[in-house]
C-alpha cells in the first residue's frame, strides 16, 4: 500500500466505505462537511445509500432507522449540531443499535465558532440524552488513526450493538498527512437474531426502547451496563510515550497530544522525567492504567482545549495517589504550542520539588 | 528537526495547493509532513494561507508560532507574517505586489516579480508553482526535482495536458533567483 496526502475528514470518510458502510445520512457544518462531500461522490455511484437529511435531528434517526435492519449507517457533524442528536443517541443506547457518529469538534458553547477545540468530551462521553446509558467514544490523534478508528468504530457498534462515536477535532479533518488505507481488519458481525429484515417465514421481532413493566425494564438497564462493563474490560486502549521512569506525567486526547509529545521530548532534554498518557478510548477510560502510573509520578497534568473536562475522569482514575493538575489556558482556537506546555510543567516541577 | 513553511495569499493564488505540492513532494522523499489551513469564512479575494511542518520523525504540533520559511503572495500577508519568520529564516515576497522593504534586520529577504513572471509565461494562474520554484532555489531542503515529481503526482488524469506549463512555471522560479 502506498501512502498518500489526505485530509483527516476524506481519510474518515473513505476508511467509513471500507468498512462496509452502506448508508450515509447527514446535514454539513464545518468544520466537517468534505465528509459528506465526498461520500456524495462515491456512495450514490456504487450503489449505496447517501441522503442529504432536511437535519441533524433527521439524520440521526434514519441512521437509527438504516440500523435498525441491521445496515451499517453513519452520520457525521460538529459540536452544536451534534448537541440535536441526543435524544436520538439515548434511544440508539436503549434500543441497542449500532449508530456511528463522527463528530468533529469545534468550539462551543452554543453555535461557538469554527476553531478546533475540545469541549465535546463531556457531551461524548457522558452523553446529553435521558437515562442510563453509556456510548464507547474513540478519540484519533492523527490522520492514520482517523482510518484505523473509523475501522473500529463500525466494528465495536456493531460487536456490541452499542452507539459508537469517533470525536476528532477541526485541525484534524482539515489537516493533511501522508496515510494508508490499511484492509479494514476485523470479521463480518452476524446480526441474523436481532435485525429487522422481513418476517417472512419467521416471528415478528421488534426493537422498542420503551417498557410498561418495571422489572423488565430495572433488567434491561442492568443488563445494559453489564455490556458496557465487558466492553469496559476489553476494548480500553491508550498510548504511553516516555513513561517507563516518568515523574512527569501529561494526560491528554485527539490531536492536541502530538504538542504534549512534543514538550516531552523537550523537557527530557532539559533533564526533566516527563511522560505522555493519552486515552484513545475515553469511554472506557483507562483507568487502570493511569492509576498504576500515578504512583510513579509527582504529578499527573491534565493538558485539554476545553474548561477542563476529561480532568474529571484523570482525578477520579488518579484517586489521590498523587497530585493532578490542569493547564487549559484558553478552551478554543490556537492549539497550545509546545513552548506553553514546557514552560507550564517547568513551573510545576519548581513547586513540586519545592513541595509546595 | 523540524522545518516550517507557510504560504499566505489572496484567495484564488493558489496558495493552498502551492502547500499541498509541497507537502507531496516531502511525503514523496519519504519525510513525515503535515499540511494545515487557515482561512476565515472568505471567498476569492480573501486571505488564506497554509503550514506545512517537515519532519524526520512524527509531526508534533501541526501549526506553529514561528516559522522557518513564508511565501507570502500580497501586502497583506507580507505584513502579517513578517513576525513569524524565525530569526535567521526567510521570507519570499512577490515583489508585483509586495513593496520591496526590510523591516527586520535579523531575517532574509527574498523578492521575485512573481505575478509578472507569471503573466509574461502567459497564464497568471501559475503564480504559485512559480512561488515554488523560487523556494526550491532558496531552500537546501527541497530539490526541484522533488518539486516535478511532486507536481505530476498531484495533477489528475483529466489535467496532465498542464504539466508542460507548470513544469515550465516551476523552472522560472528557480533560475529567477538564480539571476537575483
Amino acid at each position: 500500500m502506498v501512502k498518500e496526502l489526505i485530509k483527516g475528514n476524506y481519510a474518515i470518510a473513505q476508511a467509513a466505505l471500507n468498512a462496509g458502510c452502506e448508508c450515509y445520512f447527514g446535514y454539513p457544518i464545518t468544520p466537517q462537511t468534505e465528509i459528506g462531500e465526498y461520500l456524495s461522490l462515491k456512495m450514490p455511484a456504487a450503489g449505496l445509500a447517501y441522503v442529504s437529511a432536511e437535519s441533524e435531528v433527521a439524520a440521526i434517526n434514519m441512521v437509527l432507522g438504516a440500523c435498525s435492519t441491521g445496515a451499517r449507517a453513519m452520520t457525521t457533524s460538529s459540536s452544536c449540531a451534534v448537541s440535536l442528536m441526543q435524544e436520538t443517541l439515548s434511544y440508539a443506547a436503549s434500543d441497542e443499535l449500532p449508530v456511528v457518529l463522527v463528530n468533529v469538534m469545534r468550539a462551543g458553547p452554543g453555535l461557538g465558532s469554527i476553531y478546533p477545540a475540545q469541549g465535546d468530551y463531556y457531551q461524548s462521553v457522558y452523553g446529553g440524552g435521558n437515562g442510563d446509558y453509556r456510548m464507547v467514544v474513540f478519540a484519533p490523534s492523527n490522520v492514520q488513526e482517523c482510518i484505523e478508528l473509523t475501522y473500529k468504530t463500525f466494528y465495536v457498534a456493531h460487536k456490541y450493538r452499542t452507539p459508537v462515536i469517533l470525536l476528532a477535532d477541526g485541525l484534524l479533518g482539515q489537516m493533511m498527512e501522508p496515510a494508508e488505507f490499511t484492509e479494514y481488519p476485523y470479521p463480518p458481525v452476524d446480526n441474523s437474531s436481532w435485525a429487522l429484515s422481513g418476517a417472512n417465514g419467521r416471528e415478528g421481532r421488534k426493537i422498542c426502547s420503551y417498557g410498561p413493566d418495571e422489572q423488565k425494564h430495572i433488567q434491561h438497564v442492568k443488563d445494559l451496563f453489564e455490556k458496557y462493563k465487558l466492553i469496559s474490560e476489553r476494548e480500553v486502549m491508550f498510548e504511553e510515550f516516555m513513561t517507563d521512569d516518568a515523574e512527569f506525567l501529561l494526560v491528554g486526547f485527539g490531536s492536541l497530544t502530538r504538542n504534549l509529545k512534543a514538550a516531552v521530548k523537550s523537557l527530557r532534554n532539559k533533564g526533566i522525567k516527563a511522560g505522555m498518557f493519552r486515552p484513545i478510548t475515553l469511554f472506557p477510560f483507562p483507568e487502570k492504567r493511569l492509576f498504576e502510573l500515578a504512583g510513579q509520578c509527582r504529578e499527573v497534568m491534565t493538558v485539554e482545549m476545553n474548561m477542563g473536562q476529561m480532568y474529571t475522569d484523570v482525578r477520579l482514575a488518579v484517586n489521590g495517589k498523587t497530585k493532578v493538575s490542569l493547564f487549559n489556558p484558553r478552551p478554543a482556537g490556537e492549539w497550545l504550542s509546545v513552548e506553553e506546555i514546557t514552560a507550564a510543567v517547568e513551573k510545576s516541577m519548581e513547586k513540586v520539588y519545592a513541595g509546595i | 528537526m523540524e522545518e516550517n513553511f507557510i504560504f499566505a495569499g489572496f484567495g484564488g493564488q493558489g496558495v493552498l495547493l502551492a502547500g499541498k505540492i509541497l507537502a507531496n513532494a516531502f511525503m514523496l522523499e519519504g519525510k513525515n509532513v503535515t499540511w494545515y489551513p487557515c482561512y476565515g469564512a472568505e471567498m476569492r479575494g480573501g486571505t488564506v494561507n497554509c503550514e506545512i511542518v517537515v519532519s524526520n520523525s512524527e509531526v508534533s504540533a501541526v501549526h506553529k508560532k514561528e516559522t522557518d520559511f513564508a511565501i507570502v503572495l500580497n501586502q497583506l500577508s507580507f505584513d502579517k507574517f513578517i513576525s513569524r519568520v524565525k530569526a535567521g529564516g526567510t521570507i519570499i515576497a512577490n515583489s508585483s505586489l509586495v513593496k520591496t522593504l526590510k523591516p527586520r534586520s535579523d531575517i532574509k529577504y527574498v523578492f521575485a516579480p512573481i505575478t509578472e513572471m507569471a503573466q509574461k509565461l502567459g497564464e497568471i494562474k501559475t503564480a504559485n508553482i512559480i512561488s515554488l520554484g523560487v523556494l526550491a532555489a532558496a531552500c537546501h531542503q527541497l530539490t526541484s526535482e522533488s518539486l516535478q515529481k511532486a507536481l505530476e503526482f498531484v495533477l489528475p488524469a483529466h489535467r496532465k495536458h498542464l504539466l508542460p506549463l507548470n513544469l515550465e512555471a516551476l523552472k522560472l522560479g528557480v533560475e529567477s533567483l538564480a539571476a537575483v
